[in-house]
């Protein structure tokens, strides 16, 4: 690893130069060290000489800094993630209340948790993420109280699309009757990103 | 002095795009996926806080307000940038407030004036190298929060200067210029303190 590959930095870019007992700027001294290795006066220049090794003693600081870095152990995300989630949860956006079971029936859901089951239904078909669940009032053709999902995905590049999608929709929509309740008049989905096959995303995202 | 070290976050395609998916669902509410994300993320940009601010217990503040800046922004987010990459400018910003908020930085002058480390006979090496690191740590506190900020990012994170103008707010140029400030000021204070 090379330390000064950056490209000139002109005196002018920057007024506290130094100019040192040679006449060389302090700049110039130590670009020329990378830059001119054939050039002669730094060799000969005690002053040179001085503010070259001066950015070299800094180097080797910088070095020792970044290893001791790097020979810390791991640092334990937990009791932070922790005191910041309890933060959040005092701050939810659980957008707004969508009606479950009959009409005449005063039972609501937030959005927000319905569309965390939606999402997590969705990806129980192999290879499929799910990204931005939206639940919208279904229309007027709709059933009174039924909603209507868009559903974001990313699908596996190998997977015939079509039956991909009436799968997705059908685990969407037994989620929606079975574990809530929530009538569903249709289920929108959009492939948002195609993933090459065996390249998955790793699980860790899955919220259930 | 970019080079090869490790970066906050790693340039990987798949991690970004699941990134994005999850501040997607963040973004919708979902608190779970804002979890991982603050799980995934705090290590590197706890190591980022700690060497723009030097101790600790106020990197882990500095983190922490920016993960909650961070959710109540997302909705707004839209990923416009990767996740890691808007999570890095937030934690240079409020590191840069929490540094432009101390008292103002000690005058070069003074950095002569450090009392001189004890032994003036040359020690072993590795004692010598572990030295110059803690007078380093030390000299850094010298250089204004922008120096400081610029420093650390293109120096010690290995970031380009194009990201490092974008992460701090100023341009390509000025940051050279407090690039090369902060290198002046270090090697001097290194050098007075020999």
């Amino acid at each position: 690893m090379t330390a000064h590959t950056d490209p000139p930095n002109r005196a002018s870019a920057h007024g506290d130069d130094e100019r040192l007992p040679c006449g060389r700027l302090l700049s110039r001294a130590w670009e020329d060290r990378e830059q001119r290795p054939d050039d002669t006066h730094p060799r000969s220049c005690p002053h040179c000489r001085d503010a070259v090794r001066e950015l070299d003693r800094l180097e080797s600081a910088v070095r020792g800094l970044r290893t001791e870095a790097a020979d810390n152990p791991a640092y334990d995300a937990e009791p932070l993630t922790r005191r910041i989630m309890d933060v959040v949860r005092m701050e939810l956006r659980p957008g707004r209340p969508l009606p479950l079971g009959e009409p005449a029936e005063d039972l609501w859901i937030m959005e927000a948790v319905a569309a965390r089951t939606l999402r997590a239904a969705a990806e129980t078909v192999t290879g499929v993420r799910a990204g931005s669940c939206r639940l919208l009032d279904a229309g007027p053709d709709g059933a009174a109280g039924a909603v209507g999902v868009r559903l974001d995905i990313h699908a596996p590049a190998d997977a015939p699309l079509p039956e991909l999608a009436a799968q997705v929709r059908e685990r969407v929509w037994e989620a929606a009757d079975h574990e809530l309740g929530l009538v569903v008049a249709v289920v929108d989905i959009r492939v948002t990103d195609l993933v090459p096959a065996g390249t998955e995303h790793g699980q860790e995202g899955r919220t259930r | 002095m970019a080079g090869a070290h490790t970066q906050s976050t790693a340039p990987d395609t798949r991690a970004d795009t699941d990134d994005t998916l999850l501040a997607v669902r963040a973004a919708e509410g979902d608190e779970d996926a804002f979890a991982v994300l603050v799980q995934r993320h705090a290590p590197a940009l706890l190591r980022l806080a700690t060497r723009l601010l030097g101790t600790a217990a106020e990197a882990e503040d500095a983190v922490q307000d920016a993960f909650l800046s961070a959710w109540r922004r997302l909705p707004e987010f839209q990923g416009r940038a990767a996740f890691g990459t808007w999570m890095y400018r937030i934690v240079t910003n409020r590191c840069l407030n929490v540094l432009r908020a101390r008292r103002p930085v000690a005058p070069l002058e003074a950095a002569g004036e450090v009392p001189a480390a004890e032994h003036t006979v040359s020690p072993a090496r590795i004692t010598e190298g572990r030295d110059a690191v803690r007078e380093l740590r030390e000299a850094l506190d010298l250089l204004s929060a922008e120096q400081r900020a610029c420093w650390v990012l293109r120096e010690l994170d290995g970031r380009s200067y194009e990201f490092v103008a974008d992460a701090v707010g100023i341009s390509q140029e000025a940051v050279r210029a407090r690039v090369f400030r902060a290198r002046r000021c270090l090697t001097q204070a290194l050098g007075a303190w020999r």
